[in-house]
């Protein structure tokens, strides 16, 4: 077993090899066209500090609720939070935070796991996540490690202007840091698509520098627009949304296992008069139709699957045992937490209304459950 | 005789204000009074660390040079019941502003001699025994004496006195043509303070062509035109040739004098990181601006705003305008060592890291050495009412901006860049008020010949 | 060679005390439930692993995370936790070993001792603060930074340099940290104790301490077999329900009922099947007990010493809803009252009979806690953000019954390291020795506030910088409780931890300092005014030195005989603002302005030449 692998990785290395002699323009081209989708990853960004801004960590945690219930696991979710609203002094929910002044979803449920928070959400820690320039010092979980194969979904919250996003109420990012920080992650090649979210005021003019392929982007105004938030929760006390972010999840709450829902009908399900502010999209760098394009392909998760004929035992038998009621047992763990969290977090559609939902969620997660599976045992590999 | 009267009483008025010092704001903290550099109390601080047999530059408060620790150290120290802590420290520095200010009338003496005999050769005379010339010496002793300025930072505990003393000891040894005193206190100066070091130039015109005088050309064009008139008076004009001999020998003092220096501080420090690290944390601590506490200065809140990877380029510019000046003036004035002595002084005490009234005392003292020359100069009550001006609105901002927290560092800021603008105005002023008065003379000359 | 030696010795017993009673991979999970005198519930959650011997590769329970932390960083101990709120060591008790021992600062305080060279120490320290931040969803890696940890050489430990200590107190604790610790539990939160950990109870609470202490013999003697033993404990302080408690709430003087599903909201479902022991115990303390005894000699009349020990668990002043399964009494000393641990095994519970314990009281009840020595508290003084000063009071509880210490309130020994602006941070260790009649003591040291640049200050910079707490322990008062523990081999890990002997330990309160801002909005006015000032100083004086009056004037004339005096008033006041008296121009015509235009093209050319030159070597 162990020299079969071993052979593998030499065929692997010296394939590597080979793709380095080539030269390097060729290799982009290639890249480009003809990678496969290999796994997913999401940054989520909340920019905001203080308590009157809970609506942004609001949005940035159910954004991070949809992809993780669409597959995506915690390992490449990389959640930039810049306050602790859930603990907060000011909440009377302590250790909850709620996105619907009905409180039946609590998006900071048991396993939210945040990478960067409070201080650390600074202009310069998340052009180094992006760019994957960091300190040999920080851990993995917090390193964005995607590949050329990947596809990123970037959503950031705020309070932002003309060509700009506030970070913490003290730095900028510009439009132009954002283009260049794109731009240097295409040549890095640390992604195959890029979808860019944003749901800030005037967020369409943070697209207007971007200029790398395969670079999708909308934001939830146009220029000279405000974005506004959905509604008030007089028992937490602020605004608990954003219009732009609430319609997002209605329509990914809506989704059904037969809709084979496209980028395209996320994009024109944004109604201005519902929105306040007119969604605006940039296609022009990515060369796929919309149409033709699924949300899961930026929401949910590809994995590497290995098809293995045989069974592959990693641990001696004395040990499997116990490893494998672990397992289990947290996947178990995981579908049921599936069922608790899938209620609805619109007000207009009702949870009976759409019978589907649940079974979908399902779906998703068994496969997910199998990847997972498969990343655990390869990361065991990995490090012992 | 008015002088003494005025002296004597200048002190009775230090010595008043050294014994309520409590009733006076708090002068020992006032930014204005008393920097990073020459605050007393961090210079205690210093001296309690070393004698807990800890380095004294530790913990970032002494920065100052061993050799004041080991002289003030111990008097910091020294209680005498009744009085205020520190009574001593205070009694120094009353006798260091007494002898400055004496040192301030010996060189105007000097020069006032040294003036007349000059016009005397160029046969204007008149103008020097004129009733309006006037004492500029002791109007200098007692302009530095009763400046307030120079009061409260004799009162408000800061070494600053004892850097204004050395400093004229320099002056006064170079205009007495003493190589050895000269060299003590530029060396000492230097060590002290750093900026000082930029004397050498006026010391060693000093030293060569004597005090100041006119134009050096006017000499020769006196001399060419009565060739062989008068062989006295030619004698007489004879400090236009350099004297190379009291130079080298005040290098030969300099260089002894700054190993001696450097030997004792080596031997002071020489646990704590030995030479090094003095240097680094008084020398390297004055150049590179580290800390960014208000004064009445523009770097500090400059370096605190720049932005970082520019921090190195300001930092060499700002110093490098102290040099740039340096030649062009020597050049222009050197003739008069003794005015380009003031406005290196004033110079300096405009662009240092860390400046304090202490040296605008000292330079405002030496200005008024030249009374005389400078009688036409341009926009001086516009510079007087500035300087009160400021002096009087600036710890008003500062107290809004610090302690009633109801201003901001804005505010307190334009006070320091209205001061600012005025001494350079000053500075421009008086270097054009000289270069006026030259022109002058050589008119006289002219027509008088 | 004598500090060596100490230092094996150390590890000698340890080693013996390891290899002794272990030699297989151990979990426990404990609960200890104590009523505060206060109408609150102290809730205590203990949960052991041990791991006997690390060349073993395989360990089936032992949470992988931290053992390769401790191989990969050489971790000798290491303690972190994360609390929120602030003990309250008037009412909760300072002079026992629950308090000393879990009462924690605000925010996250981490220390560590490594077994490396002197020189490696500081970048260890740095990794590790890396990885646990990883690790438990916190910003500790901003203890990496030189000013925010030190290296105090007096605490409890002996560390002999390679202990560092920082603390975070205004760092946040939320459930992303709960949820990692929990994931080094074998069963997680699933099963077991841990299952009672519902969030929103949980953060409801008073105080909140989660902490996490490891101590590995592993790096020791050579060849000698070494474990690891890791103590997670997460201290809760709750209010119980109001409702519970309605049966006698008539009277503010009764205790309120509880019982842990009206605690926590949830039940236990049985214990983990992990686990070697799953226990919950109750603690009543001296001071409830000895109040106990007295009522109920009041009313029954009973020699009341044995009582207590027999059927305690349903007398007259209180209920217990399950008849424990062990009674252990304190054994103590003839003035102390002793406390007594009621001890519940959860293994026999399941999912459909959940082990809920009720506390229902019967009698109205009042006593206090005991406290420590003397109360110390920490505040800033002064006013203005120039200067101030840190105060630190200790106050004399009122114990006076030690016997007294040698005469005179004197420092003993002091230890300083200043703190450098932006590279270390001052520490000052003190041990002092106070007479046993002082009612209070005062210490107060000033401080300068500094500026900072403005990338510096954090984000909220308004809301001032956080001083972490100062450490205050009595080193000649210990505290332990020695319970009667009757078969000694299968010792429970909490009962063995407060049978430990510690210093009476307390923490201060966290200090905030307003600090002074620059204004943050114009670092470009500021730029750009400051240059202009210096290039108005450098281009004037310049100006003054260059400038040749005479030829100035003549100059003047005649350029203003070639303009023939077309915009006369604008002359006169261009003259007036230099200075000089105007005068009409002499007419006649100067004959040098051809002169000056080949000047001109001469130094037109030159700077052309420069420039194409410059251009040739560098473009």
């Amino acid at each position: 077993m162990k020299n079969s692998l071993f052979k593998s990785t030499a065929v692997l290395v010296s394939l590597l090899f080979l793709l380095q002699i080539q030269p390097a323009p060729a290799q982009a081209q290639s890249s480009t066209t003809t990678t496969m989708h290999t796994n997913n990853w999401a940054v989520l960004v909340c920019t905001s500090r203080f308590w009157f801004n809970y609506r942004h960590m609001a949005n940035t945690l159910s954004l991070y609720r949809t992809v993780k219930r669409l597959g995506i696991p915690d390992e490449r979710i990389i959640l930039m939070l810049a306050d602790d609203m859930a603990c907060n002094a000011r909440n009377n929910h302590p250790a909850q935070v709620f996105n619907n002044e009905n409180h039946m979803l609590n998006l900071y449920g048991d396993n939210v796991e945040v990478d960067y928070r409070g201080y650390e959400v600074t202009t310069e820690n998340f052009f180094r996540v992006l760019m994957g320039r960091h300190e040999t010092a920080v851990p993995r979980s917090k390193r964005l490690l995607s590949d050329e194969g990947s596809h990123i979904l970037l959503y950031m919250t705020g309070h932002g202007g003309d060509e700009f996003l506030k970070f913490q109420d003290s730095e900028e990012l510009q439009s132009h840091d954002l283009a260049d920080a794109v731009k240097q992650m295409k040549e890095k090649r640390r992604f195959k698509e890029l979808l860019i979210m944003v749901d800030t005021c005037q967020a369409a003019t943070l697209f207007s520098q971007l200029h790398s392929p395969g670079v999708l982007a909308i934001g939830s105004s146009k220029k000279g627009e405000n974005s506004y938030s959905h509604h008030l929760d007089s028992d937490v006390g602020v605004s608990v949304v954003d219009r732009f972010t609430y319609y997002t999840l209605a329509f990914f709450e809506r989704l059904n296992i037969y809709d084979n829902a496209s980028l395209n009908s996320l994009f024109t399900s944004y109604n201005p008069n519902y929105l306040m502010s007119t969604a605006y999209y940039r296609t022009d760098l990515y060369q796929q139709k919309l149409e033709e394009v699924p949300v899961t392909n930026f929401f949910g998760s590809v994995m590497e699957t290995i098809h293995t004929d045989s069974a592959y035992s990693v641990f001696p038998i004395k040990n499997s045992r116990t490893n494998n009621i672990k397992i289990s047992k947290e996947q178990s763990v995981d579908v049921s937490d599936v069922k608790q969290q899938s209620a609805e977090p619109s007000n207009t559609v009702q949870p009976g209304k759409c019978p589907y939902t649940n079974a979908w969620n399902l779906a998703i997660m068994a496969i997910t459950m199998k990847d997972n599976c498969i990343y655990y045992i390869q990361s065991h590999d990995v490090e012992s | 005789m008015g002088l003494w009267k005025w002296t004597w009483a200048s002190i009775l008025l230090r010595l008043i204000l050294i014994y309520f010092p409590h009733n006076l704001l708090n002068l020992s903290s006032r930014p204005e009074l008393s920097t990073p550099l020459t605050s007393l109390r961090r210079l205690a601080e210093g001296y309690w660390l070393k004698q807990s047999s800890m380095s004294p530059y530790a913990g970032s408060m002494y920065h100052g040079s061993p050799i004041l620790l080991s002289l003030l150290g111990p008097l910091t120290v020294i209680r005498i019941e009744g009085l205020p802590p520190q009574i001593l420290c205070s009694l120094v520095f009353v006798i260091a502003d007494f002898a400055t200010a004496m040192l301030i009338r010996a060189i105007g003496r000097n020069l006032k001699v040294a003036c007349s005999r000059k016009f005397n050769s160029l046969n204007l005379g008149k103008v020097v025994d004129n009733p309006d010339f006037l004492p500029a010496g002791d109007i200098a002793a007692l302009v530095y004496l009763w400046n307030p300025f120079t009061i409260f930072t004799c009162v408000g505990s800061s070494t600053s006195p004892i850097e204004n003393f050395l400093i004229l000891l320099t002056l006064y040894g170079a205009c007495k043509r003493l190589p050895p005193l000269a060299a003590f206190g530029w060396v000492i100066s230097s060590h002290v303070a750093l900026y000082p070091a930029i004397l050498i130039i006026p010391v060693i015109f000093l030293l060569g062509y004597g005090p100041d005088s006119p134009p050096r050309k006017l000499f020769l064009e006196k001399n060419l035109t009565k060739t062989g008139d008068d062989i006295l008076l030619k004698q007489s004009a004879k400090p236009t040739y350099f004297s190379w001999k009291s130079v080298v020998l005040f290098v030969l003092w300099a260089s002894i004098f700054a190993s001696c220096v450097l030997f004792l501080c080596g031997l002071y420090v020489k646990e704590y990181g030995g030479i090094h690290e003095m240097i680094q944390r008084t020398y390297g601590f004055m150049l590179t601006v580290e800390d960014l506490s208000p004064n009445i200065g523009v770097l500090w809140y400059f370096f605190a705003e720049v932005f970082d990877f520019f921090r190195y380029f300001f930092l060499i510019v700002f110093h490098v305008n102290i040099l740039f000046m340096l030649l062009p003036l020597a050049i222009r004035l050197n003739h008069r060592p003794c005015f380009l002595a003031f406005v290196y002084i004033a110079i300096s005490s405009i662009l240092k890291s860390y400046p304090s009234v202490g040296d605008s005392a000292l330079y405002l003292g030496l200005l008024s050495l030249f009374v005389n020359e400078l009688a036409d100069m341009q926009f001086s009550f516009f510079l007087f009412s500035g300087y009160v001006g400021v002096s009087l609105l600036s710890p008003v901002m500062h107290n809004l901006w610090i302690w009633r927290g109801t201003g901001n560092a804005n505010f307190y800021f334009a006070t320091a860049m209205a001061y600012a603008c005025f001494q350079i105005v000053l500075v421009v002023e008086s270097v054009n008020a000289i270069l006026n008065h030259d022109r002058k003379i050589r008119k006289l000359c002219t027509t008088t010949t | 060679m004598a500090l060596i030696l100490r230092i094996l010795l150390i590890l000698l017993t340890l080693c013996l005390a390891t290899t002794h009673e272990l030699n297989k991979e151990e979990f426990h999970e404990e609960l200890l439930l104590k009523p505060l005198s206060d109408r609150k519930i102290l809730s205590h959650f203990h949960f052991r692993h041990t791991l006997p011997d690390v060349t073993h590769s395989h360990h089936s329970l032992f949470p992988k995370a931290v053992f390769q932390l401790v191989q990969k960083f050489r971790v000798r101990e290491l303690e972190l936790s994360f609390t929120q709120g602030r003990w309250n060591y008037e009412r909760w008790g300072g002079y026992d070993p629950l308090s000393s021992s879990n009462a924690k600062p605000p925010g996250v305080e981490l220390w560590a001792i490594f077994d490396v060279p002197q020189h490696e120490v500081d970048a260890s320290w740095k990794n590790l603060t890396h990885t646990l931040s990883g690790l438990f969803c916190a910003s500790i890696n901003f203890l990496e930074s030189s000013t925010e940890y030190s290296a105090p050489e007096w605490g409890s430990q002996q560390s002999s340099g390679k202990l560092r200590y920082g603390a975070l107190p205004r760092e946040a604790v939320c459930t992303e940290n709960l949820t990692p610790w929990l994931k080094l539990l074998p069963c997680r939160d699933k099963a077991g104790l841990a299952a009672l950990m519902d969030r929103p109870s949980i953060y409801r609470g008073y105080y909140h301490s989660q902490r996490l202490h490891l101590t590995s013999s592993e790096f020791g003697a050579v060849g000698s077999t070494t474990g690891i033993v890791l103590d997670q404990t997460l201290t809760l302080v709750l209010q119980p329900d109001k409702e519970t408690g309605s049966m006698y709430s008539g009277s503010s003087i009764y205790q309120p009922n509880w019982s842990m599903s009206s605690l926590f909201g949830r039940e236990v479902g049985g214990k983990c099947v992990l686990a070697e022991s799953s226990t919950v115990f109750v603690l009543l303390e001296g001071g409830l007990v000895s109040t106990l005894k007295n009522t109920w000699r009041e009313k029954e009349g009973h020699e009341a010493d044995n009582i207590v020990v027999e059927n305690s668990w349903s007398n007259p002043n209180f209920e217990l809803s399950i008849p424990p399964n062990k009674v252990i009494e304190e054994v103590t000393t003839l003035h102390k009252n002793p406390s007594i641990l009621y001890e519940y095994s959860v293994e026999d519970s399941e999912a459909s009979k959940p082990f809920d314990l009720e506390f229902r009281w019967k009698n109205p009840v009042a006593w206090s806690s005991p406290k420590a020595p003397l109360s110390a508290s920490r505040f800033l003084t002064g006013s203005g953000n120039e200067r101030g000063a840190i105060a630190i009071s200790l106050e004399s509880s009122g114990r006076k019954d030690e016997k007294p210490q040698s005469l005179g309130d004197f420092v003993e020994k002091m230890r300083v390291s200043p703190s450098e602006d932006k590279v270390s941070p001052g520490v000052m260790e003190m041990i002092l020795r106070l007479p046993c009649a002082v009612n209070s003591a005062a210490l107060t040291i000033d401080f300068d506030k500094g500026f900072l640049h403005i990338d510096e200050y954090p984000p909220d910079a308004n809301q001032g910088f956080d001083i972490p707490s100062a450490i205050v322990s009595f080193p000649d008062f210990q505290t332990k409780i020695d319970f009667l523990v009757g078969n000694s081999s299968k010792k429970s890990p909490m009962i063995s931890k407060l049978q430990e002997s510690r210093n009476i330990q307390s923490y201060t309160e966290v200090l905030l300092v307003p600090l002074t801002t620059p204004d943050f909005s114009m670092p470009y006015n500021v730029i750009t005014i400051t240059c202009t000032v210096f290039a108005l100083y450098f281009g004037s004086l310049l100006n003054a030195l260059r400038r040749r009056v005479a030829e100035e004037e003549r100059h003047q004339r005649e350029i203003a005989a070639k303009k023939t005096v077309r915009f006369p008033l604008l002359f006169k006041l261009l003259a007036m603002l230099r200075g000089q008296t105007w005068e009409q121009p002499p007419s006649q015509s100067s004959t040098s302005t051809s002169l000056i235009n080949t000047k001109i093209v001469i130094k037109v050319i030159i700077v052309a030449g420069i420039a194409a030159g410059w251009q040739y070597y560098y473009g």
